[in-house]
């Protein structure tokens, strides 16, 4: 008797469940794991990807790269997750969670496929991040915000820190002081979109400014434009959001004339309304004019007739920081304007840079902003840099509201590693097996450190385990001598909430891919598979 | 992308559509973008120098083009791979910072790379190769400031500038006739910034425009000190030339005024209809009343206007030139001193712009005709206005004059400068290998084969010139040393003498210290990659 067939799934739906499953995810981590490998450290290389639009983009930063593979497999993409919110959180670090989660995966797996339980590994695993953490917490120097000029000489330390892997890590000091610099700029808040980054392509990197004020690209403007003055002494602004142009008021409305007379009179209305705006606005006294809505060719004109200044079509986020840099208000009416409302700045220009003009407000009563102009070859280069500058923003946000700070190059790394083996030597029962896998698993951030540079990593990680056993906690990876030295010393900083941020990421990471056990992967629809084996009537 | 298997033989598919992805990694990957960008190099090489050769370019539109300006080669030959884009951005982004030397930056970002591969095959890393390329440019960067020299610049002294220009027009096609051009461009770019900019330094390049037309000779091309609209006056029997004119700028057309607003207007009777007809007469008649008023005699209107109105103005006598371009419109307002007037009811005598002449001149046998508006008030908008035998050769020239006119630019922004001929880049070589000997690590190799690239462009320079390039540039090169004079150079033009100080071969400082920093960096870029992972298109 044939037992009748059960359809639980929809047919070709993937379903594949058990050890093999666990194992298998795992692997998928690995492939990944292994595509951003040789990113980390001061001698990692850099990726360059290409979309589906040939789109090049060249990166080091790990949760970019992560993102441009667009990776499907479902385990994997918790791997991505964690890149993204690591870089949401921290900014710098991407690379390392990945390789951290990778490692751990890695680590795990033989006992994996020994017939532990993913709970009693998940247990374990939770066991040592918190002893990781409470030793980070311990072992972390705390900073002195109050000798001002320490203080940013240790901010600019860490930015230092976090840009030596990246292209521009020849100008680590030059940037790092920008940075900090910029980052300082602004309020209690420390908002990230007050920093204003342009990119102009030519010239060297070194010749990126910093503005303490706002500067951006030259908006279109209108025949007249040129006949404006472009410099100003301690000028009145206003921010707009009106429409300068001669436009029909009301789109859907149509009006119906029937005597010549009362024609001419509706033309008249129509410029008398947009002439009385430009009157109350010259009238209020202000120099320089800037509107996110278009300012037309009257307008620019009547502007040019005045000696005044105007942009129209200002990108809202420049307008918003000439707002914070400048006071004032912007305002949707031309009512209300008068000089309580105007922004206000010492020295504004119009000045060639590159290929490009550029507006420049300086001299800002209330400077809570400020603006980076980066040069460099091309695009790519550009778009890199500015991606490495992000990071090191971060990285100096982030010192600043939390001051502790440890010391990089794996030298933490290679201390928790040793806490965790000691610590799994006093415990018995199978953690303490998992326990010793998870140190060693901490080795891999010297380890990849030293393959990158191409240096006999057992030889190198002989040594620091050597003098981390001496309880010399700060030792790590010297990249520049092929040696290991102390990195508390050397300068090499970095903020503890990294560390911590990435230490927890990939432990969740991990202790989730563990405790799958089954994927079932829903066929896309659409594209059905050719139906099998069922043919001319015939069961299969 | 190859697919990989787990210990059970299931394959992943850890990357969308991942068969259809190419992967290169390692040596590979930055071996097959040397080669990439040494292809590109190649191409340029030839152009480089004053016997440098022109390609010619056909796009896809069977339009042709004949250049030898690096820049333009590169965007024209619409690169597909990644990398030697980077190379055309290169070009490109000096295009924009200098305007000169595009050719040389790309040469030598690909004797750069090709040295780099050499070092690659002894197994020192790539980033220490990148690291070493940074330092060498440094070196070669504080260097030229030392051999730097500074030369005057002002109105009256230009001989500097006019040498810069030659120097930078030497290799292009108008080569014929360069001192020439080159003075235009001087004078151009001096005209612009006679006013306060002088000590800002800024000069506004949307000021001078630059016009050609087919037709005559390059020798005849001019600079005018005014602008020079492509447009002929707005009826032929207005007569062709003007002098003591007052122009009124328009930017409203000379028809009834529109509301904006959708409307209609219904006419029910024939008196309406007689009445609207009145109206347009009237507001006609009402415009050029208010132009009469205001005293102009010439109008330059942005819009057109029907031949009504157009009958009108010429019984008025009054001149017009229609359908005038927004920023053409900027520059007459400009030169002229008038301003922009958007309504026929502003029109003061206080707006009105003046020219000394306003004159329309016909081309040859042509029906062509344009309007020439000079000795204007104000000087600062110049037009240089270029002529050739066919308009490959004027757009050419256009493209050479604009290479002009950025360098000038350049020495008036810093007035130190080079000399040319490859004596700099020779005298950075010796400084480099000197400098090398004393570094201890391993960029060592890097900087000194940094010196060896240097050489490509005087060694490329010697080549387009016929001679034996290694033996001419060991000649010059034992000289630079045994007289310690950084101005000797390859002697492309046989004029006796490889000093090139004394041929006046002179480049900006700003100029050549950007070629290498840009160089050094596309290079440090291609180094430092190591995966691709490509679509395949």
């Amino acid at each position: 008797m044939m037992q009748p067939q059960i359809l639980l799934l929809k047919e070709g739906t993937d379903t594949s469940q058990g050890k093999p499953q666990l194992i298998s995810n795992i692997n998928a981590c690995q492939s990944v794991v292994d595509a951003v490998r040789t990113t980390l450290g001061p001698r990692g290389m850099d990726k360059l990807i290409v979309d589906k639009k040939g789109k090049s983009t060249i990166s080091n930063d790990g949760a970019t790269i992560m993102k441009l593979l667009d990776i499907v497999h479902p385990a994997a993409k918790s791997l991505v997750d964690i890149a993204k919110s690591q870089d949401a959180e921290v900014g710098d670090g991407t690379t390392s969670v990945v390789l951290l989660a990778g490692e751990f995966l890695k680590q795990i797996k033989p006992y994996v496929e020994e017939g532990v339980h993913p709970r009693i590994i998940i247990k374990a695993v939770r066991r040592s991040l918190q002893l990781c953490l409470d030793k980070i917490n311990e072992l972390a120097i705390k900073i002195n915000k109050a000798n001002a000029t320490e203080f940013h000489s240790l901010l600019q330390k860490c930015a230092a820190t976090a840009m030596s892997s990246k292209l521009i890590h020849q100008q680590r000091d030059f940037f790092s002081k920008m940075v900090v610099d910029a980052v300082l700029h602004l309020d209690e808040l420390l908002p990230l979109n007050m920093i204003g980054i342009k990119k102009v392509q030519g010239g060297a990197l070194e010749d990126s400014v910093l503005v303490a004020g706002v500067a951006f690209k030259k908006t279109f403007s209108y025949a007249g434009f040129e006949m404006q003055p472009k410099v100003y002494n301690n000028c009145k602004i206003a921010l707009l959001n009106i429409e300068l142009e001669l436009k029909a008021e009301r789109d859907n409305a149509e009006i119906r004339v029937d005597n010549v007379k009362e024609y001419q009179k509706i033309v008249d209305a129509e410029w008398n309304i947009l002439y009385q705006k430009l009157q109350k606005i010259h009238e209020s006294g202000a120099n320089v004019v800037l509107s996110k809505l278009p300012i037309g060719d009257v307008a620019t004109q009547y502007f040019a007739d005045r000696d005044m200044f105007c942009a129209g079509r200002v990108p809202e986020e420049d307008l918003k920081r000439t707002l914070k840099a400048c006071g004032g208000a912007v305002m949707t009416t031309v009512h209300d304007l008068n000089d309580s409302v105007l922004g206000k700045c010492e020295y504004f220009e119009e000045r060639q840079i590159g290929g490009e003009r550029f507006n420049f407000f300086k001299g800002c009563p209330n400077a809570k902003t400020c603006t980076m102009i980066l040069r460099g070859g091309a695009e790519q280069f550009l778009e890199e840099t500015e991606r490495s500058l992000h990071d090191a923003i971060m990285i100096v946000r982030r010192t600043i509201k939390n001051d502790a700070v440890v010391a990089g190059g794996g030298a933490i790394e290679m201390e928790l590693s040793r806490m965790l083996r000691d610590y799994s030597r006093t415990i018995a029962g199978k953690e303490q097996l998992l326990i010793g896998a998870i140190a060693k698993a901490l080795e891999i951030i010297p380890r990849q450190l030293c393959d990158n540079a191409g240096f006999d990593a057992t030889n190198i990680l002989n040594k620091l385990r050597q003098k981390h056993a001496q309880n010399h906690c700060w030792y790590g990876v010297d990249v520049n001598k092929e040696d290991i030295s102390d990195n508390m010393e050397a300068c090499v900083w970095e903020p503890a909430i990294v560390k911590v941020n990435a230490l927890t990421a990939a432990t969740e990471a991990t202790c989730l891919i563990l405790s799958v056990d089954e994927t079932i992967k829903n066929q896309k629809s659409g594209d059905a598979p050719p139906a099998m084996g069922r043919g001319m009537g015939r069961p299969m | 992308m190859s697919l990989l298997f787990d210990e059970y033989g299931l394959p992943f598919i850890v990357v969308r559509d991942q068969e259809q992805k190419q992967r290169l990694k390692g040596v590979d990957a930055v071996k097959s973008h040397i080669l990439a960008a040494r292809n590109v190099a190649n191409i340029l090489k030839s152009s480089l120098g004053p016997k440098g050769l022109d390609k010619i370019m056909v796009n896809s539109d069977g339009e042709v083009t004949v250049t030898n300006d690096g820049a333009t080669i590169l965007k024209m030959m619409d690169v597909r791979h990644q990398v030697a884009k980077l190379l055309v951005e290169l070009s490109q982004s000096q295009d924009d910072e200098v305007g000169d030397g595009t050719t040389s930056v790309v040469v030598l970002a690909g004797a750069l790379l090709e040295q780099a591969e050499a070092l690659l095959d002894k197994g020192i890393h790539p980033v220490r190769i990148a690291d070493g390329f940074s330092m060498a440019a440094e070196i070669c960067c504080r260097h030229l400031e030392t051999i730097s020299d500074e030369v005057e610049v002002s109105s009256e002294r230009k001989t500097a500038l006019v040498e810069v220009a030659m120097t930078a027009l030497g290799s292009k096609i108008v080569s014929r006739c360069h001192r020439q051009i080159a003075t235009i461009a001087v004078d151009a770019v001096l005209a612009g910034i006679k006013m306060a900019d002088l000590e800002r330094k800024d000069v506004d390049f949307e000021l001078i425009k630059v016009e050609g037309k087919v037709g005559g000779k390059m020798e005849e091309t001019t600079l005018v000190k005014g602008v020079v609209v492509d447009k002929g006056f707005s009826h032929p029997q207005m007569s062709k030339e003007l002098k003591n004119a007052k122009i009124a700028i328009l930017t409203c057309p000379f028809e009834p005024p529109k509301p904006k607003t959708k409307n209609t207007l219904s006419i029910k009777s024939v008196e309406d209809y007689e009445k609207l007809h009145n109206y347009e007469r009237k507001t006609f008649e009402d415009m050029i009343g208010h132009v009469k008023k205001s005293g102009a005699n010439i109008v330059c209107c942005q819009w057109g206007f029907d031949d009504e109105a157009n009958h009108m103005l010429l019984q008025s006598s009054l001149h017009a030139i229609r359908w005038v371009g927004g920023s053409e419109m900027e520059l007459v307002a400009i030169a002229s001193g008038g301003r922009i007037v958007p309504r026929f009811e502003e029109l003061t005598r206080e707006k009105l712009g003046s020219a000394g002449i306003i004159r329309e001149i016909q081309f040859g046998t042509t029906k062509d005709s344009m309007i020439f508006i000079e000795s204007c008030a104000n000087s600062r908008a110049v037009t240089i206005f270029v002529r050739g035998g066919n308009k490959m050769i004027v757009e050419e020239g256009k493209r050479s004059i604009h290479d002009a006119l950025c360098v000038t630019r350049n020495l008036v922004k810093d007035n130190r400068i080079v000399y040319g001929g490859g004596s700099a880049e020779i005298s950075c070589a010796i400084k480099i290998n000197a400098e090398a000997d004393k570094i201890a690590t391993l960029e060592q190799y890097a900087i000194r084969v940094f010196g060896d690239a240097l050489e490509s462009v005087p060694i490329a320079l010697s080549e387009n010139s016929g001679f034996p390039a290694i033996t001419t540039l060991a000649n010059v090169k034992t000289l630079q040393i045994s007289t310690n004079n950084p101005h000797l150079g390859i002697d492309c033009l046989k004029r006796g003498t490889y000093d090139m100080k004394e041929q006046r071969v002179i480049e900006t400082l700003i100029g050549k210290q950007q070629q290498i920093m840009l160089a050094t960096q596309v290079v440090k870029m291609i180094l430092k990659i190591d995966d691709v992972i490509a679509n395949e298109i």
